[in-house]
């Protein structure tokens, strides 16, 4: 089994021992696979997950039965939303057990059917160098996934001789492919907008196409802005970048959307969080769809134009095809889109201060670090404020939404990227979730810089009870917070907090800078806790179902 | 209603990616086949849907690993018809021979 893993290139595996994957555990110290013990089952598929996003490797959780099993199920469904390359590993009550409601069993091959890309259940130890090169083929392959692989603990314990690396070979399926003449296609499109615009997603990325498509929205120059896992495939400063689009985009994204008569789509599965209202989506536009997974297209809206295939191959083609026309021009447009009017607000309000801190936090940071962020408030912030030209700089829990996400991912990343800053930001909810991590960081001494920013609410949430729900904040108050520095102090960890009045002045105290820099410069772990105001919200902000028109911005 | 065609590889779990893409939309399954078909095998559904989700379960389907094809718009003659007196195979005995509940699984076995 282990060799069969290492002929995967699998050198970090995340996990949590139990008894039907004892016989792993006994051969793991033997195997060259360093394995990273967490401290809960979802820590370790975040923390994989956390490297694979980093990497673009599979990432490998390993867990026992029953509930070691299901405990990995949240983060399955994470890989599965966001496209990840996971490999799950969980072991089975013994063969002859199976299908008795036998101490620790769950079908877990049927809990995860619908989460997972492709999964196995090994029933003989002769088919599982097959079964392991199958999963990570799959895992890896077009749009990447998670795969779970459950093996019964008597297949764990059998013997076979090692006969060196299965290489998979898929049956070919008769996937779509797009007509070849599509780049003609795409530039008669192109030729007749008068408002074009081009929207990138995670695909960007994932595929490797960011240069390409950097080259090719250098020549089109049309406003241009990301998804929240889009985010670093354009380069910030580029004059035509708007930044993030959707419920919680700029208002220049969200306006330019509303306006465009041809939007371009590269990599992105166009959900509800960036479409809005579906129906009021885009709504002047035609719509060109490049993405390898056919299964996202017309999902919400048809497209006029489906480019189905690796970014890789069709950027590249489109690209050189509109390097050999001449384009219309499209400057007074894109000065409209792009212009000052339209340049987002100084932040204002009671979220001023932390978004300020966030700046300070984030215009220190290294060049090609890492921001892990959570979810809720803090996240969307982040993004908001994220100005990085690194196109896997940016990691979060974008489809899924899993709170306790980011302590354990940043391990993972951490691990993948040693000599990396890695700047971790969490809530006060979503730190909660997985804090059992800080032993996992603490063990293995990770110099992950974890931020806690709270507003002693599940803010998010709040934020929807205030706006939508009459200030009903229902249980979302976390004012019996613990002390976080406390916590951290506990498991050995240095921690430090900042309040709102240290960002009340720009510059900022040298006070302040000097707990920034040390905070950031340390070679161990840090945790840093930001009081944030209990009812500061986040905008601009698209109630869920009304267009993307229709922002609410500060003070409304 | 519309009747659709699946053909896949057999191989574990794969029938159920297909069922699931049904379930999770709430959609009525009120007749499905699985068949063996040549080197593969075909499953028949009758279903409820809106054109709109004629191309998601199309798009869904074609993405599951081991679908080979999908087709839709057969013709309900393609349904077979239910048997009357359908007949339930015998209810296995238990494999240590001992009856578990009397006469009823003894009787069978």
């Amino acid at each position: 089994m282990l060799s069969c893993l290492r002929a995967e290139g699998v050198d970090l595996a995340f996990g949590y021992p139990g008894g039907a994957i004892m016989p792993l555990y006994d051969a793991l110290p033997e195997s060259g696979i360093r394995h990273v013990l967490a401290r809960h089952e979802q820590g370790a598929v975040f923390a994989a997950e956390g490297y694979a996003r980093v990497t673009g490797k599979p990432g490998v959780a390993i867990a026992t039965s029953g509930p070691g099993a299901t405990n990995l199920v949240t983060g399955i469904a994470d890989a599965k939303m966001d496209s990840v390359p996971l490999v799950c590993i969980t072991g089975q009550v013994r063969s002859a057990l199976i299908g008795t409601d036998a101490f620790q069993e769950t079908d877990v091959f049927g809990v995860t059917l619908s989460l997972t890309k492709w999964s196995r259940l090994v029933r003989t130890i002769e088919e599982l160098p097959a079964v392991i090169a199958e999963a990570f083929y799959w895992a890896r392959s077009g749009r990447p996934g998670p795969v779970v692989i459950d093996i019964p603990s008597d297949v764990l314990k059998a013997k076979m001789e090692f006969a060196g690396p299965v290489k998979f070979q898929p049956e070919s399926n008769p996937a779509e492919d797009s007509d070849s003449s599509f780049a003609q296609a795409a530039i008669a499109l192109l030729d007749r907008a008068k408002k074009p615009v081009a929207l990138v997603g995670a695909g960007a990325k994932l595929s490797g196409a960011v240069a390409d498509l950097r080259r090719l929205l250098d020549r089109l120059q049309i406003p241009t802005f990301a998804t929240v896992h889009g985010l670093g495939a354009v380069p910030p400063d580029a004059p035509y970048y708007l930044g993030m689009v959707g419920m919680h985009g700029t208002r220049a994204a969200n306006l330019a959307l509303n306006e465009t008569d041809l939007l371009l789509v590269f990599g992105a599965r166009l959900d509800d969080r960036v479409t809005g209202d579906p129906t009021r989506f885009a709504p002047h536009a035609r719509i060109v769809h490049f993405e390898i997974d056919p299964a996202q297209l017309d999902r919400v809206r048809p497209c006029d134009l489906s480019v189905i295939g690796d970014l890789t191959e069709t950027v590249p083609a489109f690209s050189s095809a509109v390097h050999r026309v001449s384009l219309p021009d499209w400057r007074g447009w894109r000065d409209i889109a792009c212009g000052p009017e339209r340049a987002e607000l100084d932040p204002r309000g009671l979220a001023q201060p932390t978004i300020r801190f966030l700046d300070e936090l984030f215009s220190r940071l290294p060049e090609n670090s890492v921001i892990v962020a959570d979810v809720g408030q803090h996240q969307m912030w982040a993004a908001q404020r994220y100005h990085s030209s690194s196109p896997r700089g940016f990691v979060t829990s974008g489809g899924l939404g899993a709170m306790g996400f980011a302590l354990p991912a940043a391990i993972g990343v951490q691990l993948a990227k040693p000599d990396t800053t890695v700047l971790c930001v969490s809530g006060d909810g979503g730190f909660q979730l997985n804090i059992q991590e800080l032993a996992t960081v603490r063990r293995l001494g990770l110099p992950i810089k974890m931020v806690v920013v709270d507003n002693k609410y599940l803010g998010m949430v709040r934020q929807w009870q205030q706006l939508f729900y009459d200030r009903n904040y229902s249980e979302t108050d976390l004012s019996d917070n613990p002390d976080f520095v406390e916590i951290a102090r506990a498991y050995r960890i240095h921690g430090n907090r900042l309040n709102e009045d240290a960002m009340r002045e720009l510059p900022v105290a040298a006070a302040t800078s000097d707990t920034l820099e040390r905070f950031l410069k340390s070679s161990e772990p840090e945790l840093l806790v930001f009081d944030c105001h209990p009812e500061a919200n986040v905008y601009p902000m698209v109630p869920a179902g009304a267009a993307l028109s229709e922002m609410l911005l500060e003070q409304e | 209603m519309q009747v659709f065609g699946v053909r896949y590889r057999n191989t574990q779990g794969t029938l159920m990616r297909i069922l699931n893409a049904v379930s999770r939309r709430g959609i009525d399954l009120p007749y499905v086949q699985a068949t063996p078909a040549e080197h593969s095998h075909t499953v028949t559904l009758l279903l409820e849907v809106s054109p709109k989700q004629i191309g998601q379960l199309r798009r869904d389907w074609l993405a599951i690993v081991d679908v080979a094809e999908v087709h839709a718009g057969g013709r309900l003659s393609m349904i077979a018809k239910p048997k009357p007196n359908w007949i339930a195979p015998a209810y296995p005995a238990v494999s240590s021979g001992v009856a578990v509940d009397g006469g009823a699984r003894t009787a069978t076995a």
